[in-house]
């Protein structure tokens, strides 16, 4: 992974936060305003706590999710197989056989662009046989997808 | 090859209406056709009476040949139309949507000479519509590619190439069938509807012959055999040389040459098996006897039909509402009466449950009457049904294994259903049905002679498996039961309760379910236990691996290993195998692939 994948995930941490921690205000919000019987008062007069609890809970994981991440993602090609490792709580390996692969993407959103990254997408017939490898160095991936496009030409087998 | 269709005589008497191969010589070669390696007096009979052999049947007046049976779709085949005896089912399909629009014009205008009038001209003109709309219709069989050529506004033509056509589903709805017409569906795999071709409707005959040509054609094209397959796979491939010759009416001594090496099975449901039909080359593979019907209720299908009759009733009331003036002030009087007599209520809706298992079971036979799954021309057809009857159509040589399922019920009676797995089917729900509810030893039986056999136990998944499934059937119920006592709704806290408790036996069951193992040639996976499934997949099948891994699954030391397959729902997981377990189940099954990262660090 390029180093730059760091502020990537970084910034898409920061929407993800931005927008759980407004959800939370607005939910709060809406608790604190209504008297709906149903809900027990110390629930709608301590409403407050829920983005504050939001807050504390999610923020040191803006900081950490990048970084974690960073660690995790591996991707390789050895023996014909694309190998790729991603995920930070949770992991995910996976294993496509170059002669399986049907499509190979290459795409840039507008952070990856503005950051000079690129996602490469590997599709097989399955999606379970698919992987996307995100946050590669734009040379990198446009090198991998080329490469990937012909070996796969090479060894394509019909087989599903 | 071969050339079996010279020098084989045909045992049985061919059937005089069919073009008879021997009359067109090996001189005859149809340029689709890939390679020499395939050409053969077999497949010409295919073939239209072409310039090479001149006025061989006499044309009708349309250019078409007129002998029957025999198989029009050339090289350059003629532009056909669909029956016309479609013209008379169209008015009555779309009577229903002119019923209201008549009904309006009827009643707004008065029963007055004019609004007759508009009536017969509505009604004319949905006929001359139908008429006009299959007189600009036609079909025809060009090289490798099927044309539907529509030019009642715009001229549009869709070509599916043959290639393409993964399976053919050839239904008759009743009207259809009073008048010996079939539709005729081509799956092509591109899902959704619109690139799908449909004929609605041919002769029944003619939706066989153009069947047998569509598939014919298409399965010429011969594929580069795929590393690791099995024999089977072989003689799939080498069967398609044969189809043309077994349909013209050369017996190829049948059940040996539609690669099945799995005779044990066959002969051992006897009487069935080996039946040869027709002058297809034919077997029947299975055929569900009519007492089996009971066993339909036991799955659960169609036990929502009450209500869904029900539903569809009110709905219908509410439609034709405006009309009879109905509104919600009327309604609410009737909710309001029934109310005032609760043993009704009661009694109504027990008679519904009670329903439920009879309707169920009545809708059950009437969808899966008479269901026969044969074997033809490398093809696996599955028919079934009473009011109307479908024939689905499966490529043998796209089928890469096989799903038994069977529900809570269903297994205390030993029951399953069997589905195949097919590459690029669509609404693999209905089409990829092999059988409906039967007795797990013969589902097993057929699965095993029509795809494959599969004998090896599953190994069982590692004790951290069971303690995650039943954490996860009875936590969440635990959880709800505590929020509900804390805001005081007792009863409610009690059924959580309940359901909690009902999560043991219930997290249990999904543990014994679990389970994976590989055979040399496929692989299995099993879990779920309201819905029990395994899945058998053929190794070929496998496009890839995912290993998946939550927080929660490393703390206890397990990961759930997906096969990525291109058919079926595209991915078949073992849940919760031992971390080094699951690793090994993937690596025995496609050493080469993790093979060489299990050395590599990165793991």
């Amino acid at each position: 992974m390029s180093r730059r994948a760091i502020a990537l995930w970084l910034i898409e941490s920061l929407i993800g936060f931005a927008i759980f921690f407004g959800g939370a205000l607005l939910l709060a919000f809406w608790i604190g305003r209504s008297d709906w019987a149903v809900l027990p008062g110390w629930l709608s007069d301590h409403a407050w706590l829920l983005p504050l609890v939001v807050g504390v809970v999610m923020a040191p994981l803006v900081i950490i999710e990048p970084l974690w991440r960073y660690a995790v993602h591996r991707w390789e090609l050895s023996g014909d197989v694309v190998y790729a490792r991603s995920g930070w709580l949770s992991r995910e390996w996976v294993f496509v056989p170059v002669s399986r692969i049907q499509t190979v993407d290459k795409a840039q959103g507008w952070f990856e662009r503005a950051l000079r990254l690129a996602t490469v997408e590997i599709r097989t017939a399955s999606h379970a046989g698919s992987s996307t490898i995100k946050g590669l160095d734009y040379d990198v991936a446009a090198g991998f997808a080329e490469e990937l496009a012909r070996r796969a030409q090479e060894l394509r087998d019909d087989a599903t | 090859m071969t050339e079996p269709g010279s020098a084989q005589p045909d045992p049985r008497q061919p059937d005089p209406a069919q073009s008879d191969p021997r009359q067109l010589g090996p001189a005859q070669s149809d340029s689709w056709r890939p390679g020499p390696a395939q050409q053969g007096p077999g497949q010409s009979g295919t073939a239209q009476p072409g310039p090479g052999q001149p006025g061989a049947w006499p044309s009708g007046p349309g250019g078409l040949p007129v002998r029957p049976g025999a198989t029009p779709y050339g090289e350059a085949g003629a532009a056909r139309r669909l029956s016309p005896r479609v013209l008379l089912i169209d008015p009555i399909r779309m009577l229903p949507t002119l019923l209201l629009p008549l009904a309006g014009v009827l009643v707004a205008g008065g029963f007055s000479p004019a609004s007759f009038g508009w009536a017969a001209l509505g009604v004319g003109g949905s006929v001359v519509y139908a008429v006009v709309r299959w007189a600009t219709f036609t079909y025809r069989v060009s090289g490798d590619r099927l044309e539907l050529t529509r030019a009642l506004i715009s001229r549009s033509v869709r070509t599916i190439p043959l290639e393409r056509v993964r399976g053919i589903d050839i239904t008759t709805p009743p009207l259809h069938r009073l008048l010996r017409l079939a539709v005729l569906k081509l799956d092509t795999g591109a899902g959704g509807g619109e690139q799908e071709g449909e004929l609605d409707a041919l002769t029944v005959e003619e939706a066989e012959s153009l069947r047998a040509v569509l598939l014919a054609r298409r399965s010429v094209t011969p594929r580069p055999r795929p590393e690791g397959s099995a024999a089977a796979e072989g003689t799939a491939v080498d069967a398609p040389a044969q189809d043309g010759v077994a349909r013209d009416g050369i017996a190829l001594d049948g059940a040996s040459k539609d690669g099945t090496p799995r005779d044990g099975a066959i002969s051992a449901r006897g009487a069935a098996a080996g039946r040869t039909s027709g002058h297809h080359d034919e077997r029947i593979i299975g055929r569900v006897p009519r007492s089996w019907l009971r066993y339909g209720p036991l799955s659960g299908a169609y036990l929502l039909t009450p209500f869904a009759l029900i539903a569809g009733a009110v709905g219908l009331v509410f439609q034709v509402g405006g009309e009879l003036r109905v509104d919600a002030r009327k309604a609410r009087a009737v909710f309001t009466w029934v109310e005032g007599h609760p043993a009704l209520l009661v009694a109504g809706v027990v008679l519904l449950i009670l329903a439920m298992p009879v309707v169920g079971g009545i809708m059950y036979a009437v969808f899966n009457w008479d269901f026969t799954l044969r074997t033809r021309d490398g093809y696996l057809v599955a028919e079934r049904g009473l009011v109307t009857r479908r024939a689905v159509s499966l490529e043998r040589r796209r089928i890469r294994g096989y799903e038994l399922v069977d529900g809570l019920i269903e297994r205390r009676f030993k029951v399953v259903r069997l589905w195949a797995v097919v590459t690029g089917l669509g609404d693999s729900e209905t089409r990829g049905q092999l059988l409906p509810v039967t007795p797990r030893t013969y589902a097993v039986d057929v699965a095993s002679d029509a795809i494959g056999p599969f004998a090896t136990p599953l190994r069982p998944h590692p004790s951290q498996a069971r303690r995650r499934r039943l954490f996860r059937a009875v936590t969440p119920w635990l959880v709800v039961a505590a929020a509900m006592f804390l805001l005081g709704w007792e009863v409610a806290a009690s059924a959580a309760l309940v359901l909690a408790l009902l999560g043991i036996p219930l997290g249990l069951d999904r543990y014994r379910s679990l389970g994976h193992a590989y055979d040399g040639t496929r692989l299995s996976v099993r879990n779920g236990s309201l819905r029990r499934g395994q899945a058998v997949v053929e190794r070929r099948a496998i496009v890839g691996w995912t290993l998946r891994q939550t927080v929660f699954q490393r703390m206890s030391g397990v990961l759930t290993v997906v096969a990525g397959v291109g058919a079926g729902t595209g991915g078949y997981p073992a849940v919760d195998t031992g971390e080094a377990q699951g690793v090994e189940f993937a690596a025995e099954v496609t050493p080469d692939w993790i093979g060489p990262f299990l050395a590599s660090p990165n793991r």
